[in-house]
């Protein structure tokens, strides 16, 4: 459930799994020197953990193009960003035994899919940011020719790093590794609270994503002997789905640590289009950053963000009082419901699958679910799930609930959108003569008349186009941006809100433009302004509403006065893409076939066929998360999911998958990266994505149409990209593999995992004398859980590595020193092997944590409970009797009960 | 026959020195109790989930799979064990005393039991054998099992006992068992046939002993390093303690299940509660070592019936060489 929206709802529902973390912070002397955090102090957070893992790709991302700084300039300055990043992450936790990084390697093929959306949308975000940019400069160079000179837009305009390159198989991806190998070993020889504790690294080299790696770290420790039933696992990370990942672990002692995304945040925004700070991107003058103080170092006053805990055990309480069922024909089974939770959160949305049509996070459905399955349990004669196996009778059982009611569902949705409309353009008329109002007013405020602005008229103009992209009341919109500033899809959004700003900007200097020359404004950077509105809506960027405005824009004459008029548009009328499918009204499963998919209305068959594609996905998804990677090539062959109406005899399908081929980096770069990209590829394979005549030229299209399917902002609609037809991409390939350089070979071959260890370390002394020694006994041996305190798998000797050898900084600048003497020992890592699958069970000796909730948070958990997920009844589109269905009694939703049933 | 001074005893400010056991050897009884020189019948510890609480320990009472334990086995599987162990080392043990754990429970409980009880010991080689006088603990239990009143018969009461064992316990390690077979527990025919038995050397009071015993269950893993700490688990069940009597009775018998653990080294002691009926309530767990310190904390506050270095002192004394001249005469 990558969506941004999960989170929020889930810290809404859940209040007190959410925790601040405490956080030591370095003393800094009046001289200036830094006395940092000793992270051998007991945690201040009162309690001590054992592991830490970090899905690597979560630091990465944020570190590549940060909201609050100028992006890094180059990959050591990214390279030191990351470390200092990790390095407060650790320090926060002070993981007493094992630090696990993961980096995300090749992917499922199914999550393909989703990736090249992704970076095919951040690539056409870019390149429209980029033509704005040009735009923007020749028109300033064109106004102030006369004043000033404009200097060229690479050197004032950072070069934005290309995010797709954060990809298994670039050589950024190989620069990274070697950082965090040298990194993780410098630390080992500095930190004294590094010297107990062992670190894994799994980079880009390993298949698999980052924090499924770690979950099968995880599954595959706790089903060694010698682990601890007690361990304390913490996992950074920015998906909202870690804490499900959690929970599918049975480990209770489990803590999800992220970035608190609801803390105001009281920095200076930067402009968007240089990245510094004192003036907005409307006041962008291009110019080079002038220096604070000596060292350019005065950004030390800004507040770091703080963190947040997502406690697992207490999620757990929730859940227990949530999905009890009284009066089971069996016992219940915490952990089974939690795998059943888990497995319904998938329906509404996963990286694999597009979520169901009558199930939106925002709408509840999670408690639609739970009602549904709460009703059915009784009748299914067990669990929804078995350790990450679906009962598919029992699925059909969820499924024909769902269907009951989707009909309603889709005739609420439409109601209460109406609803919101009517309410929100009254609002907006209230707003626009309150601004016309503030308009006239603010030319004799004292912060007017202090910057040397342009005349009344103009600026007016000009801010009144900032307020309406950034201030558009958009229910919702408020916590969808929030979330996604720390969530994975706002970073890859980022470009997005560039594109935005950029282009309202353009729009801005285009209207001004076009008056008589004098009346032209002179930014005003000499003094911080008062900020505009864009500045204080703390995390507007991702509003894809604005970057729709700015399309709008753009398309509209620029130079007319119409154009700022268009931005002062909201989001009605106009611009609403027309949805033709109409969910609310009868016949809509019809219209939904014949338009999205093609196919002829009549055509159950191939709805029924859609249905089943569907829930071997959800069957797949299910493996993934409970037991690894089922196939490694199976997809969801379409770009829409079916309805719940059109799963039938899911109990006749069996479903079985085969393992398959894991795809090299390579062609998973060429799988999702676009063309423009193609800098993060071997320069062999360039000629298949841009050559007309290449063989599989179709799969790189620049452009492609996005469907809002019913959805109103832009990136929540579908990317309808083609799909990749493997074997066509293995053949187009094949010819130029043998025409890569060593180098690039290399990169493509699958590597393995590195434990890296100081030689103070109990289990240094046994693995060294082991392979070492005059004598050694092979070059892989088993750990002997005793000395490695609990970790269990396979060390084999590294090539090329000698004990207290030396330790090489592997960037140019050396912003770390070599260590001579490295006191740290590195040998690849295997994790134990098991035939035997994860059970959803807690492990013998476990001790529960103290409960946390108390009575009345109980109370309140079952007071929300009682009608939750009930409130769409269940009444069929053509049905018009009791058209309240549901507000009234409460609606049963197993096995033949029907509406007003108790 | 002797006097014991248990005020002596109590006042004692000195226990005599203990070593901890080391396992060096260990026997199995398959399900149909033959003997192997092996640990194929080991057994590791995985309790009743919670969802599985409360558990009918009568359940399968009818089906249980008994030990006919009408014959005297006098030690004749711990010295096969032994003498193959001294096969394989080619070196005889150094025990001055060879018994079964049980008679040394007796001799360590003796200062607080009422019962009584008679052993036989025999003296080979510089070395004695002790073992339990057979025909008065048959006797002794037929007398029991007789005037036994309540209202559930002694044989189903000990029958709990294996119950719970087939309950707590899985054949191998949690990692490589089946959900089914591990949920499928409360349904497995209750034996006590199969037995995993621990043989060890251990010293008290400066006596070299070799004692043999069943333990239950492993928690973990067995260590391969001989001779090296092995964290076992004893299983027990016992009545839920509502009243001060009961809780006096559960205190005397952790005295018993503490002297059996300390005696071949077991770290942890599980108890299964039940009520009355026979209904696993909740399983608690017990450090055999805190147990002792715990006894030794309270010394002074009268909470706790029994003294765990009465219980040492005595049985090193009763195995002093005078006190067994003596008896032999
Ligand atoms: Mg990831």
């Amino acid at each position: 459930m990558g969506i941004p929206a999960a989170f929020r709802w889930l810290s809404t529902k859940y209040p007190k799994i959410i925790s601040p973390v405490i956080e030591d912070q370095p003393i800094i002397m009046d001289d200036g020197t830094v006395i940092p955090v000793d992270t051998t102090k007991p945690n201040p957070n009162g309690e001590e953990f054992d592991n830490l893992y970090l899905d690597m790709n979560g630091i990465v991302h944020p570190c590549s193009h940060p909201e609050d700084r100028p992006a890094p300039k180059d990959e050591e300055e990214m390279m030191v960003e990351i470390f200092k990043y990790t390095d407060r992450v650790v320090n926060m936790v002070r993981p007493r035994k094992l630090l696990m990084i993961a980096v995300d390697g090749v992917a499922p093929r199914a999550k393909m899919n989703q990736q090249r959306s992704r970076r095919f949308r951040a690539a056409r975000d870019a390149k429209e940011k980029e033509e704005d940019k040009q735009q923007l400069l020749k028109m300033l160079q064109k106004d102030k020719k006369s004043t000033m000179q404009v200097q060229p837009v690479e050197e004032v305009v950072q070069k934005a790093f290309d995010s797709n390159s954060i990809t298994p198989g670039t050589p950024f991806m190989d620069i990274l590794a070697a950082s965090l190998r040298y990194w993780c070993s410098y630390k080992l020889n500095t930190d004294p609270a590094w010297a107990k504790m062992k670190v894994i690294i799994s980079d880009a080299t390993i298949p698999g994503e980052g924090e499924h790696k770690i979950m099968e770290f995880v599954r595959s420790q706790r089903n060694s002997q010698g682990h601890d039933p007690n361990t304390r696992h913490v996992i950074y990370g920015l998906d909202a789905d870690l804490i499900m990942l959690g929970l599918a672990t049975h480990e209770p002692h489990f803590r999800v640590l992220r970035e608190d995304v609801f803390a105001q945040d009281s920095r200076p925004r930067l402009c968007k289009l240089c990245g510094q700070k004192g003036h907005d991107a409307a006041n962008c003058r291009g110019e080079a950053k002038e220096k604070e103080g000596e060292f350019d170092e005065k950004d030390k006053a800004a507040p770091l963000k703080p963190f947040i805990w997502l406690h697992v055990n207490i999620f757990r309480e929730y859940l227990a009082v949530e999905l009890n069922v009284p009066g089971l024909p069996f016992t219940f089974d915490l952990e089974r419901a939690i795998d059943d939770w888990v497995f319904m959160c998938f329906f509404v949305g996963n990286d694999f699958l597009p979520h169901l049509p009558a199930l939106e996070i925002r709408e509840n459905g999670i408690d639609t679910l739970v009602a549904i399955w709460k009703d059915n349990l009784p009748h299914m004669g067990g669990y929804l799930t078995k350790d990450g196996h679906v009962d598919l009778e029992r699925a059909q059982l969820i499924m024909a609930g769902l269907a009951k009611q989707e009909d309603a569902i889709f005739r609420r949705r439409k109601e209460t959108e109406d609803r919101r409309e009517a309410g929100f353009k009254r609002r907006k008329l209230q707003q626009e003569k309150q601004q016309q109002r503030n308009g006239k007013g603010q030319q004799d405020s004292p912060s007017y008349r202090k910057s040397r602005g342009p005349p009344p008229e103009t600026f007016a103009a000009a801010s009144m186009n900032l307020i309406s992209v950034s201030s558009i009341p958009k229910p919702a919109a408020h916590s969808i941006t929030h979330d996604m500033v720390v969530n994975r899809q706002a970073v890859d959004q980022a470009n997005v809100a560039n594109k935005s700003a950029a282009s309202v900007l353009k729009s801005q200097i285009q209207s001004l433009m076009a008056k008589p020359k004098e009346q032209a404004p002179a930014p005003a950077a000499e003094e911080p302004k008062e900020p505009t509105t864009e500045e204080t809506q703390p995390k507007s960027p991702p509003s894809a509403l604005g970057k729709r405005k700015a399309e709008l824009i753009t398309e509209s004459d620029a130079n007319s006065p119409a154009a700022s008029s268009g931005v002062e548009t909201p989001a009605s009328g106009e611009e609403e893409a027309t949805d033709t499918v109409r969910l609310w009204e009868e016949g809509y499963a019809d219209r939904y076939y014949e338009q999205k998919f093609k196919v002829d209305p009549k055509d159950v068959e191939f709805r029924h066929k859609v249905a089943r594609a569907y829930v071997e996905g959800l069957a797949w998804v299910l493996m993934y998360y409970f037991q690894g990677c089922p196939s490694w090539e199976w997809f969801y062959p379409y770009h829409y999911a079916p309805f719940a109406a059109d799963f039938v005899d899911l109990g006749k399908m069996t479903i079985n998958f085969d393992k398959g081929r894991i795809s090299r980096p390579f062609e998973q770069l060429m799988s999702v990266l676009p063309a423009a990209s193609r800098h993060a590829i071997p320069e062999v394979f360039h000629d298949l994505m841009t050559n007309e005549d290449s063989e599989i030229i179709d799969f790189y299209p620049e452009e492609f149409d996005i469907d809002l399917n019913g959805k109103k902002m832009a990136w929540q609609g579908i990317a309808l990209l083609p799909f990749i037809e493997m074997p066509r991409l293995l053949k187009a390939m094949e010819p130029k593999q043998k025409l890569l350089s060593e180098e690039d070979r290399a990169r493509n071959e699958p590597g393995k995992e590195v434990l890296i260890i100081s030689d103070a370390h109990p289990v240094y002394e046994d693995i060294t004398a082991k392979f070492y020694s005059k004598k050694p006994v092979g070059e892989k041996i088993s750990l002997d859980t005793k000395l490695s305190e609990g970790l269990s798998g396979t060390v084999e000797k590294m090539e090329g590595y000698v004990p207290h050898g030396e330790l090489r900084y592997p960037l140019e600048r050396h912003t770390f020193p070599d260590v001579d003497f490295d006191r740290s020992l590195s040998v690849h890592y295997e994790f134990p092997t098991s035939s035997h699958i994860h059970k959803s069970q807690l492990l013998r000796g476990v001790k529960l944590s103290p409960p946390v909730l108390d009575r009345s948070d109980i109370e309140i958990l079952k007071g929300k409970g009682r009608n939750a997920g009930r409130s769409f009844g269940g009444v069929p589109l053509n049905n018009n009797y009791n058209r309240n269905g549901g507000r009234g009694d409460r609606i049963n939703y197993g096995p033949g009960g029907g509406n007003n049933r108790n | 026959r002797f006097f014991i001074d248990v005020n002596r005893l109590t006042a004692a400010t000195t226990q005599a020195p203990v070593k901890r056991p080391r396992e060096f050897a260990c026997f199995s009884y398959d399900k149909n109790h033959n003997l192997r020189l092996d640990d194929s019948s080991l057994k590791w510890y995985y309790p009743p989930q919670a969802h599985e609480l409360p558990a009918n320990l009568s359940t399968g009472f009818d089906k249980f799979d008994k030990h006919d334990n009408s014959q005297d086995e006098h030690l004749d599987s711990l010295l096969t064990t032994i003498a193959h162990h001294e096969q394989q080392t080619g070196e005889a043990i150094d025990a001055k005393f060879v018994t079964w754990r049980g008679m040394m429970t007796k001799l360590m409980g003796a200062p607080y039991d009422e019962d009584g009880f008679e052993m036989n010991a025999t003296i080979f080689q510089d070395c004695i054998f002790i073992e339990e006088n057979w025909d008065f603990k048959a006797t002794r239990e037929a007398e029991q099992h007789g005037s036994w009143k309540g209202p559930i018969s002694s044989q189903q009461m000990q029958f709990w006992g294996y119950k719970f064992e087939t309950l707590a316990t899985i054949p191998r390690p949690w990692g490589e068992t089946s959900r089914e077979e591990i949920e499928n527990r409360d349904k497995e025919i209750v034996n006590n046939k199969e037995q995993y038995c621990s043989v060890v050397r251990s010293e008290l009071g400066g006596k070299v002993l070799c004692l043999g015993g069943e333990v239950d269950a492993i928690w973990d893993y067995k260590p391969k390093t001989p001779g090296a700490k092995i964290d076992w688990v004893e299983l027990k069940t016992s009545k839920v303690t509502q009243s001060n009597r009961d809780q006096f009775n559960f205190n005397r018998k952790l005295m018993k299940f503490w002297a059996q653990s300390f005696l071949l080294g077991v770290p942890r002691i599980i108890v299964g509660f039940r009520d009355k009926d026979g209904m696993l309530l909740n399983i608690e767990e017990y450090s055999t070592q805190k147990i002792d310190e715990q006894v030794r904390r309270e010394h002074n506050s009268g909470n706790w019936a029994w003294r765990p270095w009465v219980c040492i002192n005595f049985a090193s004394e009763v195995l002093d060489c005078k006190l067994f001249s003596f008896r032999f005469n």
